[in-house]
């Protein structure tokens, strides 16, 4: 249980066009669901649409766990998340 | 750009692949989508030759997953899937009898069936999904029934971009009318999603066989489709198995 409520740092990294974030990089509980991470750009960035990836080449799916995606996909105690504001379709 | 096998160099790529290439990928994808047992059905490659006319085109078929019961789907939507079918019966009761054993059986848990095909686009250069979704007693599921059950963020995107999301297309191989999720926008994500990847970074080269995994990440969401992630960070690690050859 002490693991699930681990905080995680999330260090926001802007690719393409897309507009550079004050605040890059921030704690989320672990046992928050991706959804949020990307609700909180699409609101920093007044962005309905948002393209949002981790480094491995692997576009989450929103419900999937942050400590999840840490625990997968972390490195050097953050998780990257790229994000870039072309639209996936159309 | 790409010849045979192998890699394609990041800084020159638009993100497009061949339909050779393609064939690599999916059978890579397939391969290790299988040997994972996730659960789920498994890929295979329909070989699908369309005669001497379409001797161009080197695919000769495509990747096709079928049976597919989404999990989310019989759990979360009950409600909605329950409805779906009383609709449906109710408009048969009109016009010919009333059967109360189907009747009954509607009620039931009604659990939708998804088929998956991936399809290479000679004018994109990117795979396209096509997919359909019909009822246990093959009753074909139109979009607006799907809707109620694709998760919130793909009904919003539904709204957002209405034809150039998901729209009703000819099969290319089954020439029906299947579901399709619009490929403009692929090659430019599939660049984006491989540009900060740890491999291509350091070698600077794109391994193609590598190519399905990451699209279909995009893709499995539209769905609520929830993949162990184990099929992507063992994506990752093969790089060590890859010659690079940029």
């Amino acid at each position: 249980m002490a693991s699930d409520s681990r905080k995680v740092i999330v260090h926001l990294r802007a690719t393409g066009d897309a507009p550079i974030l004050k605040q890059a990089k921030f704690k989320i509980a672990g046992t928050d669901k991706f959804i949020k991470v990307i609700d909180f750009l699409r609101r920093q960035l007044h962005r309905e649409t948002l393209f949002v990836y981790v480094n491995s080449a692997f576009s989450p799916n929103p419900d999937e766990l942050v400590i999840d995606l840490y625990n997968n996909f972390g490195f050097d105690g953050k998780l990257v998340v790229n994000y870039a504001c072309s639209m996936a379709w159309g | 750009m790409s010849s045979d096998k192998a890699i394609i160099n990041i800084s020159t790529w638009d993100g497009t692949i061949t339909s050779t290439d393609f064939y690599v990928a999916a059978s890579n994808f397939a391969e290790q989508w299988n040997n994972l047992d996730l659960g789920f059905p498994h890929w295979s490659w329909i070989n699908c030759p369309k005669g001497p006319l379409f001797a161009a085109s080197k695919v000769e078929g495509y990747l096709s997953l079928e049976n597919m019961i989404l999990p989310g789907s019989t759990e979360e939507d009950r409600n909605h899937c329950g409805l779906a079918g009383i609709e449906d019966l109710s408009c048969a009761n009109e016009d010919v009898y009333t059967d109360t054993a189907i009747l009954v059986q509607k009620h039931s848990q009604e659990r939708h069936h998804y088929d998956f095909h991936v399809v290479y686009s000679s004018s994109f250069r990117v795979p396209v999904l096509y997919f359909r979704a019909y009822c246990s007693d093959g009753e074909p599921l139109a979009i607006e029934d799907l809707e109620k059950e694709f998760p919130a963020y793909t009904t919003q995107e539904l709204a957002i971009s209405k034809w150039t999301f998901i729209t009703q297309e000819e099969h290319p191989y089954l020439n029906r009318p299947w579901y399709t999720l619009h490929p403009c926008g692929t090659g430019d994500w599939m660049k984006l999603l491989f540009s900060n990847e740890p491999s291509v970074v350091s070698q600077g080269g794109v391994a193609v066989e590598k190519y399905l995994i990451p699209w279909f990440s995009v893709i499995c969401p539209i769905f609520g489709l929830k993949i162990p992630l184990k099929l992507f960070v063992n994506a990752s690690n093969k790089s060590e198995n890859v010659s690079y050859v940029t």
